[in-house]
């Protein structure tokens, strides 16, 4: 047996050229070195790498010479027995040995075919050179990227929210979702207001059903006892006619189902973590601009901006008190007189040179007052600081204007206040009880001798005086509610219902509380003003005068929403829409707390840092 | 390329190429421009209450406006591989591309009102923004590299390049053919070395550290440093082709590189640009979902 090694080359255009030669040896050796048998030109080939050699017939020996293992069938071997019939592939470097049994002419022999089937070099791979050079060998690809990046930005962005909307059990339970992160709220375009925090991870509280606009049955949902700003007819009257511009806007709107005038329209919401926004003036000025051409019967005056287009304050006095008390909303142009039944001159008790200032010292100790009566000694803030605590006789005025008539011991007796028929009572009783002072010459055993003319004289007086005592009351009783008396001084007295009779009475006080009922003045944001820069109380001598400042007053600090005063003065700051007792939400978001401070700057910097 | 590009080189006498930044007399910037000032000047007079935002009137103008223009901008993907002549030119569409692209910076931001957060909108907003830079950071390398590429090349295609490896290869192979085992594994360090090798960064930043011929040169002299230069020794003569191997790579990735700068913002602006439209879809839906 010999072996036959077959050399196969290819020609540039891929032909074979097979160079056959044949070893009649018993071994043939492979390797780099030019003697060797089967010369492999490879560098990854040792210069004698390894041998072939015949162990019986039909069966050869492929071994390592050198050490470096063998592929042979794809194993890694220092070397192995290969039956000739079936062949064996033989790898060395980039070289391939195929071993076949020889067939035809070459029966017998074992032929052993030899081709470089691996390049040369790394550099000689055949490439495709615009992949080569260009990035696409090394960066991920741009198609697969986009399908990539496409998709991760819908599966997170639009599936996840739209799985969470589809398995949010608890909206139609009509519970609140619980305190979560939702996928949906990704689709938040910014906080909620500090007011409806609590819902920001449960959108569908408002945006209930998908592609619908948010609804005002969402809002009265929770805001159930507001009510609306008037009839909606009328609403409907007093609104001006629609530009080109807001008739596109409007059905626009209706094509997408948005209806006109919802409460999202004035109450904008996702607007950042702080206080809801106040409603704008232009919400209530396209409406209360020009309104009486629209609204013909209205009552109501136009207004548009505070500052250039307001009417003059209305309050609401009290022209005549009594039992049937007739209360006018008058303009303070026309200098209103009010009739609330209390006699009170405020510049004679804000005097400081009269009897009022010089009583009120002699109490300093007691009462607390200065060197004369200010505004605060009688005017005392209620809880809410927005208004103050009604003036009462009992608090603010007795300690002057005594009651008093009679003293037993120490306790003195004073005269009910506030109840005409039970001050008669008193001072009936109080005549018919005592006698008049008996003279000291009318001593109690004294035997009268005739003749004692004086005496007698005197005695007949007191006789007389005792005998009419109790008719005195009528005259104390009149005293008291008449010019100079004790009620009439302060109160109007109505004459009793025939001459000579008692029944005399005392229309009832009505101190207004408040105003302005159809706006809010907020007393407490005022504060850092004196009473009397409003007020012109010092030079007031009737209490018929209304005290009010007039719009002019508030002018020289507030302006319209948008003004060069130096405060921006919008209608919610004093109305309300949804008019109740309550404040006005801006001033309710004024006074939330540390909410003043950022509005008007720090309180001033020696009280803050305690500087010497 | 557009017959109306010729006629005005033919009437302006020059031999000036007309790129697509100055195609027909800069008129798709000076469209852009108009574009963007106009959106600016209602910007500032638009009364949005109670401040500017995607939702107003004029939010909704812009936001129409500036998906209409990234929906118009990707179609370039599509226009470029269908070449046609004339006024709706190739170079037309890349122009206006540009400079409409640029102005989405403005129309997209007004759209925003200013308002930023953590969501969908300021995604869209962020994704369409890193598009635009990429693509501005295109047109820079645009502008800049293909002269220093041309440079680097000096009168050599890229084949003649890659031919010129693989000659010192063979030489490399040749060379070492009678060297002992160890001597021939140093020299398949630099055979077996993938110059298209190295990876993203290699690429862009031109250095190899793994780099094979380097380390085969290195320990090739380590073998020959301490021995006297006679000239007859095989290593020397490897030595000297691994030099001139090294040269010649030193070129080709040179070459790479450029090539990568030249080509990596496209890796961005157009995977970006659908990660946008899926943003831009999911901004606009969930808008009308939660309405």
């Amino acid at each position: 047996m010999s072996f036959i090694v077959r050399q196969i080359s290819r020609t540039a255009d891929g032909r074979e050229i097979i160079r056959p030669r044949t070893f009649t040896q018993k071994e043939i050796v492979i390797g780099r070195e030019a003697d060797c048998d089967i010369h492999l030109p490879d560098l990854a080939v040792d210069l004698r790498h390894g041998a072939i050699r015949e162990v019986a017939p039909g069966r050869i020996e492929v071994a390592a010479i050198s050490g470096l293992p063998i592929d042979i069938n794809g194993r890694s071997t220092p070397g192995e027995t290969i039956d000739v019939t079936r062949g064996a592939n033989i790898r060395i470097g980039s070289h391939l040995l195929t071993v076949s049994a020889g067939e035809g002419e070459d029966q017998g022999n074992t032929v052993i075919s030899v081709e470089r089937v691996g390049a040369l070099s790394e550099a000689s791979e055949i490439r495709d050179e615009q992949r080569a050079f260009s990035l696409a060998g090394v960066a991920p690809g741009r198609r697969r990227m986009a399908w990539i990046l496409g998709l991760l930005v819908l599966a997170l962005f639009l599936a996840w929210p739209i799985w969470s909307f589809a398995t949010n059990q608890y909206a139609e339970a009509g519970e609140r979702r619980p305190v979560a992160f939702h996928a949906d709220e990704m689709w938040s375009s910014g906080k909620l207001s500090l007011a409806h925090a609590n819902l920001e991870n449960n959108c569908q509280a408002c945006h209930v059903k998908p592609g619908e606009a948010v609804r005002d049955e969402s809002c009265a949902a929770c805001h159930s006892t507001l009510h609306d700003h008037a009839d909606p007819q009328r609403l409907a009257a007093a609104m001006p006619a629609k530009g080109a511009g807001a008739k596109f806007q409007l059905a626009t709107a209706g094509m997408f189902g948005i209806p006109e005038g919802r409460c999202v329209d004035c109450h904008t919401e996702h607007e950042g973590a702080k206080a809801m926004p106040v409603t704008e003036q232009r919400f209530c000025s396209d409406c209360h601009n020009g309104m009486d051409k629209r609204l013909t019967d209205t009552a109501v005056l136009n207004a548009s901006d505070f500052e250039k287009d307001h009417p003059q304050f209305r309050p609401a006095v009290m022209t005549s008190a009594g039992s049937r008390p007739i209360v006018q909303r008058l303009s303070l142009d026309a200098r209103p007189l009010e009739d609330h039944g209390l006699k009170f001159p405020h510049d004679m008790h804000l005097s400081t040179t009269n009897g009022v200032a010089r009583m009120a010292q002699t109490m300093k100790v007691e009462y607390g007052f200065g060197d004369s009566l200010v505004c605060a000694d009688c005017h005392v803030p209620d809880a809410s600081g927005a208004r103050f605590a009604k003036v009462t006789m009992e608090q603010n005025c007795q300690m002057c204007h005594s009651l008093a008539f009679d003293r037993v011991g120490d306790t003195v007796r004073t005269l009910r206040h506030g109840d005409p028929k039970q001050v008669v009572a008193d001072l009936r009783a109080f005549y018919r009880s005592t006698g008049p002072v008996q003279p000291i010459n009318l001593g109690g055993q004294a035997r009268r001798r005739p003749g004692d003319a004086m005496l007698v004289r005197t005695s007949a007086a007191f006789n007389i005086a005792a005998a009419n005592r109790p008719g005195r009351a009528d005259q104390a009783i009149r005293a008291v509610f008449s010019q100079g008396g004790a009620c009439f001084d302060c109160h109007t007295v109505t004459q009793p219902s025939a001459p000579g009779a008692v029944d005399w009475g005392v229309v009832p006080v009505r101190l207004p509380e408040r105003y302005m009922q159809k706006g809010w003045f907020d007393h407490k944001s005022h504060e850092t003003e004196a009473c009397e820069s409003c007020h012109v109380a010092k030079s007031s001598g009737t209490s018929a005068d209304v005290l009010l400042p007039k719009i002019e007053s508030c002018r020289t600090c507030h302006g319209g929403e948008r003004t060069a005063k130096s405060v921006p003065s919008s209608c919610a700051m004093c109305h309300d829409y949804h008019m109740d007792g309550l404040a006005p939400l801006m001033v309710r978001n004024m006074r939330d707390k540390g909410q003043r401070a950022s509005r008007y700057g720090a309180q001033t910097e020696s009280r803050v840092t305690g500087r010497n | 390329m557009a017959t109306r590009g010729v006629r005005q080189l033919a009437v302006e006498g020059g031999s000036k190429h007309e790129g697509f930044l100055r195609y027909a007399g800069y008129r798709w910037l000076k469209i852009a421009l108009l574009l963007s000032f106009t959106a600016i000047l209602i910007y500032a007079f638009h009364d949005a209450r109670p401040r500017p935002n995607g939702g107003s009137w004029y939010g909704y103008l812009l936001g129409t406006i500036g998906a209409g223009l990234i929906l118009w901008l990707t179609m370039l993907g599509v226009r470029k591989r269908t070449m046609t002549p004339g006024r709706w030119s190739l170079k037309a569409w890349t122009s206006a591309h540009v400079y409409l692209g640029l102005s989405l910076i403005i129309v997209a931001t007004l759209h925003t009102g200013f308002q930023f957060g953590w969501n969908v909108h300021t995604l869209a907003y962020v994704l369409m923004m890193l598009v635009i830079l990429s693509g501005i950071y295109g047109i820079g390398v645009y502008s800049a590299l293909p002269r220093v590429l041309s440079n680097n090349r000096g009168e050599t295609t890229q084949m003649q390049m890659l031919d010129n490896l693989r000659q010192l290869d063979r030489q490399l192979h040749e060379a070492a053919q009678p060297l002992d085992q160890r001597h021939a594994e140093i020299v398949r360090m630099s055979l077996d070395d993938d110059p298209f090798g190295g990876g993203l960064i290699a690429r862009l930043t031109g250095r190899y550290p793994k780099c094979g011929t380097r380390a085969a040169q290195a320990a090739i002299r380590a073998e020959t440093g301490d021995r006297p230069a006679i000239g007859q020794d095989a290593l020397e003569r490897i030595d000297v082709l691994l030099e001139r191997k090294e040269a010649a790579l030193a070129r080709v990735r040179q070459h790479l590189r450029l090539k990568a700068l030249l080509e990596i913002w496209l890796y961005v602006h157009v995977p970006l640009t659908f990660a946008l439209i899926a943003a831009l879809f999911a901004h606009i839906f969930s808008v009308f979902f939660y309405w």
